[in-house]
């Protein structure tokens, strides 16, 4: 049994403890960011034609901004048509191992005016340098092929983008972007990383996840089908019969 | 006005989603069609996952199908012992046509076997027809021309577990209807049809059954099996868009009430003969598709296992 001082005096060490390393750590978060998007989340509701979210901030000090926004990680497959007795069809394919299914970069000026390659590389900033993983066999050549073929792709559906001129910077501490989601957005959580780069360094990152949902009606008839879909081909059915039966119904006594 | 679509996740224009059930739905009135073979292409124009718009179209031919096959029990049109058989044929035939679908689906390759089955049979089945028609209405100018027989006696009579059709006239190897159901029933599956364009001339012309049972037992069994389809498709494939089908659907009742009602006013031949160039024009598309070299070699898809 301690004494009532000596449990007091515990507690104070613990809490001065923490108050002294988060005043330690303040220096280096002296060159914070503040990250705000005009919505966590967005709703695919039954008007959905694509949405667009505007992220601002403040940085302490002026510096370079790059934004990255990355979707929820799944294993996509890329496939390529052939021509076999002159129609096209699938053939050869790669399966890449979970690739974000959405990509951005937005920045406030050309990366490469930001950050050296390597840092770059290292950071995963620009959709080019994603780490993208196969176990599909194949030579490297033709794997890098589907690589490429996989990121255009994902760009012609506007799922990967990249926009340098689009970070706004104004009076060198404020900032704006937007983050345009395209109706096919998939749907899940969202990182946007904002990166503060000085002379060439990162100095600061920050983290806000965001997430992209179905909601209302939309989200029910999805959940729906999925968890309980048996009932859902029952219902499916039961409805296509009442409305024929209906139909039948009023246009014989018209 | 724009509607996002939760199954095939796109949004399109329901107006014009109405619109096209009622063009479709007054083909099909016109022509006493079920109009799947129709909608299904003409969905996978408009950027419609073909997957989606063939689990969805089978449920939207439920619907389509219903008040005919209703209309004709009421005035006693429907065989229901050939019916059944052909249902039963149909169960099989549909059950194994949605695993094949989600097999092929597994593969990435029922884009193009949806695609290869269109140019296949609306091809055989449009040319047939207006070869059929236009002898009919050459006939039907020249009537001196010798009339061809009824029906032929061939091997397939000669099949066991004969069974009578009292509705039909008939007595015939159930495993000849049986065939045929799960024939159609397979076509149902994979393409998104009632399969009426296959069953009714194969009733007519292998079967020998009387034209007056021929549309009441087709529609008969087809709701079926299209709701085995659509129950299948979404358990197996989660790809039955409700509320696409139930847009198509409201289009569709009321453009078949309209064609119908032109229909009657036209000749048979010639409107035989009109079916069957729109039968050849989408079949001619879909092939299209297939031999043009598309302006993205590449296609994505989510892979097996999450």
């Amino acid at each position: 049994m301690f004494p009532v001082k000596r449990r007091f005096a515990r507690c104070c060490a613990i809490f001065g403890a923490i108050f002294g390393a988060l005043f330690l750590a303040a220096p280096a978060a002296a060159q914070s960011i503040v990250v705000d998007l005009s919505t966590r989340e967005v709703a695919i509701s039954t008007g959905f034609t694509g949405a667009e979210l505007l992220l601002f901030g403040a940085t302490e000090g002026s510096g370079d901004i790059v934004v990255t926004v990355e979707g929820p990680r799944r294993d996509e497959i890329i496939r390529r048509k052939e021509r076999v007795a002159g129609i096209w069809v699938n053939g050869a394919s790669v399966t890449f191992e979970k690739a974000p299914a959405y990509y951005r970069t937005a920045a406030s000026k050309p990366l490469d005016e930001i950050a050296a390659p390597a840092i770059l590389e290292k950071l995963q900033i620009g959709s080019d340098r994603i780490d993208l993983f196969t176990r599909t066999a194949g030579d490297a050549a033709s794997v890098l092929t589907f690589r490429d073929a996989f990121i255009r792709t994902k760009k012609r559906q506007a799922l990967y983008s990249e926009d340098i001129s689009d970070l706004k910077i104004i009076r060198g501490r404020l900032f704006r972007s937007t983050i345009p989601f395209p109706v096919n957005v998939p749907i899940g959580t969202y990182q946007v990383t904002v990166h503060l780069f000085k002379n060439g360094q990162l100095v600061s990152s920050e983290k806000t996840p965001l997430t992209v949902q179905k909601v209302g009606l939309e989200a029910q008839i999805y959940d729906f089908a999925h968890d309980h879909a048996a009932w859902y081909g029952a219902i499916a059915i039961a409805i296509a019969l009442m409305a024929g039966w209906f139909a039948g119904v009023i246009f014989r006594r018209a | 006005m724009q509607i996002y679509l939760p199954i095939a996740e796109m949004s399109l224009n329901a107006l014009m989603l109405l619109g096209l059930g009622g063009m479709v739905g007054f083909l099909s009135g016109m022509f006493g069609v079920g109009g799947g073979f129709l909608m299904t292409p003409l969905l996978i124009f408009i950027g419609v996952p073909p997957a989606v718009a063939v689990g969805t179209e089978a449920n939207q031919v439920v619907a389509a199908s219903v008040s005919g096959a209703l209309a004709h029990w009421r005035r006693g049109n429907v065989d229901f012992r050939m019916g059944i058989v052909l249902m039963i044929g149909g169960f099989i035939g549909s059950t194994l046509g949605v695993s094949l679908f989600t097999f092929l689906r597994g593969i990435g390759q029922i884009d193009f076997v949806i695609a290869v089955s269109y140019v296949l049979f609306l091809g055989i089945v449009g040319a047939l027809m207006v070869v059929e028609s236009v002898r009919a209405w050459f006939r039907s100018r020249n009537p001196s021309a010798p009339r061809r027989k009824l029906h032929y006696h061939t091997w397939l009579h000669g099949l066991p577990f004969k069974m009578r059709f009292r509705r039909s006239k008939l007595y015939i190897s159930a495993l000849l209807p049986l065939g045929i159901g799960v024939f159609v029933g397979i076509l149902a599956a994979i393409m998104g049809v009632g399969g009426g364009f296959v069953m009714v001339p194969a009733m007519i012309y292998l079967l020998g059954m009387p034209t007056s049972v021929v549309v009441g037992t087709s529609l008969f069994q087809i709701v079926f099996v299209t709701a085995n389809v659509t129950f299948l498709q979404s358990v197996n494939n989660q790809t039955v868009d409700i509320v696409l089908a139930m847009l198509l659907v409201v289009g569709s009742v009321f453009g078949a009430q309209i064609g119908a009602r032109v229909g009657s006013r036209l000749r048979g031949e010639e409107v035989r003969i009109a079916l069957g160039l729109i039968v050849l024009a989408v079949c001619a598309r879909v092939a299209w598709t297939l031999v043009v070299t598309p302006d993205n070699l590449y296609s994505l898809g989510i892979g097996g296992t999450h």
